[in-house]
């Protein structure tokens, strides 16, 4: 576990020390800013109720879950997995004492922590911004249960880039695959309904069955279920094609 | 006499039909053994799947006793290594890197990171980037990363590669301290024949993915005028065979 631990706290450490995090912070301070301020106009000026002041984060979460979060998860996982290929730092971890599946493991957990740390970032801005309108924090339990909800999906589709970024070596050609591949998912779950079960994007938005005044738990338990099944899938693949790649 | 490395039969073939075939090697503890060959000859996949880096088609790696592809971690707790080209973490700081090498270790403390660094030049640069490291810098680099956790075998793959005659003397210097002071195994590839001469007391000539030849540096330079007519004649052979 020592071992593991190490891989971790290199794999945080290097995340830290990356513009892309404080970049990702700052258009997700903006992207919150921005939604504000259209709620505002929207409100005030045009007589147009977009959402009440204390459904205001999961607004932002509905918009955001489908954007920018996604698109910032995509940039840290190449640059975890296909980008230390290409620009051979992976080397200096690989000829450690780590095994290549605890290595797989720790840039996993370390692309779960960049998404509750932004997830985190956007939910206390919207709930600040909330305050700011309203003065109170109503609903802030549901709230949190939603943005929680919201860690899972994102996580399998983190898992899914980096079974990608570990087949390509080209960064450019991983980052368009992995976009392709979150398009496609969505369009295909729109016109083809019967295939909603097998697509990780189709529980982007399952974070809603938490919001509703009658809670489907079968419906949640399904879905969590299913979200399960296809981490451990994604996570198998990845952690088997990382153990086999030559260098 | 204990056995730090001991290669089983080892093959790699790749789709051009180069690479290793059938190698058997052993290296005693506290050898210093120079892996000669010109490029091509097969001595960087040989390395690469001793430690690790890459999956042979047939044979195993034991280094200390334990199999490279059974007990992957186990073995390589006693391994450092540069292989091909050392790249370091571009936008951390020498001293960083050190520290990311040291976590997989237990108790490395800063002392023998600046021992590291100082052994080889870069301890005025540690708090440098090393993104703008030269390519001597990155080199020594890779030789302070490897013998972070003063690791009782050194794997060092072209280890003067980018040096200057001034830091290939030093290089030269340190590996023959480390042999002597500390007891540590080297396994070095290179094709510069004359200092693999200076520095190896052990030689294994490898030729188109086979290896010829076995033997001491002091029974080579008892046969012949120099290690480079040995290499010549050796491959001379195999080509004539």
């Amino acid at each position: 576990m020592s071992s593991l631990r190490a891989a971790y706290i290199n794999e945080i450490y290097k995340l830290s020390k990356r513009k892309k995090l404080a970049v990702s912070c700052i258009l997700s301070v903006v992207a919150v800013l921005i939604a504000a301020l259209i709620v505002g106009v929207a409100n005030n000026f045009m007589g147009i109720r977009i959402t009440g002041e204390s459904e205001f984060s999961v607004l932002v979460l509905s918009v955001l879950n489908y954007t920018l979060i996604p698109l910032f998860t995509i940039f840290v996982c190449i640059d975890m997995v296909g980008g230390e290929f290409s620009n051979q730092t992976m080397k200096m971890v690989l000829t450690r004492p780590v095994s290549r599946v605890k290595v797989y493991l720790s840039k996993a957990l370390a692309a779960a922590t960049f998404i509750i740390v932004n997830l985190l970032f956007i939910m206390v801005t919207s709930l600040i911004i909330s305050l700011f309108i309203k003065g109170t924090l109503a609903g802030i339990g549901r709230i949190f249960v939603a943005y929680v909800a919201s860690f899972f999906p994102l996580f399998v589709f983190a898992l899914f880039t980096m079974i990608i970024s570990t087949i390509f070596r080209g960064t450019g050609s991983a980052f368009f695959l992995s976009i392709l591949c979150f398009l496609l998912c969505n369009v295909l779950g729109l016109f083809f309904s019967q295939l909603q079960s097998f697509l990780f994007t189709t529980a982007f938005n399952w974070y809603t069955l938490f919001l509703g005044s009658y809670i489907n738990f079968h419906k949640i338990f399904r879905m969590f279920m299913i979200l399960v099944g296809l981490g451990l899938m994604f996570f198998g693949i990845g952690s088997y094609l990382f153990d086999r790649k030559n260098l | 006499m204990d056995k730090a490395i001991v290669i089983e039969h080892l093959s790699k073939h790749y789709k051009n039909n180069r690479g290793i075939d059938n190698i058997c090697l052993e290296v005693d503890k506290g050898d210093v053994f120079g892996f000669l060959g010109p490029n091509g000859a097969g001595k960087t996949t040989a390395m690469k799947i001793m430690t690790g880096l890459m999956q042979p088609d047939h044979g195993d790696v034991r280094i200390g006793g334990f199999s490279i592809l059974e007990n992957y971690e186990k073995a390589m707790q006693q391994v450092g290594c540069i292989i091909e080209s050392v790249a370091p973490v571009p936008y951390l700081t020498a001293e960083e890197n050190m520290k990311m090498c040291a976590r997989f270790y237990q108790n490395i403390e800063d002392k023998q990171i600046d021992w590291c660094l100082e052994s080889t030049g870069l301890l005025p640069y540690k708090k440098e980037k090393t993104r703008n490291y030269s390519l001597g810098m990155k080199q020594r680099m890779g030789l302070a990363m490897a013998m972070v956790s003063n690791p009782e075998i050194l794997v060092l793959d072209e280890p003067l590669n980018g040096l200057d005659v001034e830091g290939m003397v030093e290089m030269r210097n340190l590996i023959l301290r480390l042999a002597k002071e500390r007891g540590t195994t080297f396994f070095i590839s290179s094709h510069l024949i004359h200092d693999v001469e200076l520095t190896c007391n052990k030689i294994g000539i490898l030729y188109e993915g086979k290896l010829l030849d076995v033997r001491s540096t002091a029974d080579i330079l008892k046969e012949y005028a120099s290690l480079e007519n040995y290499y010549l004649s050796e491959v001379d052979l195999s080509v004539k065979s």
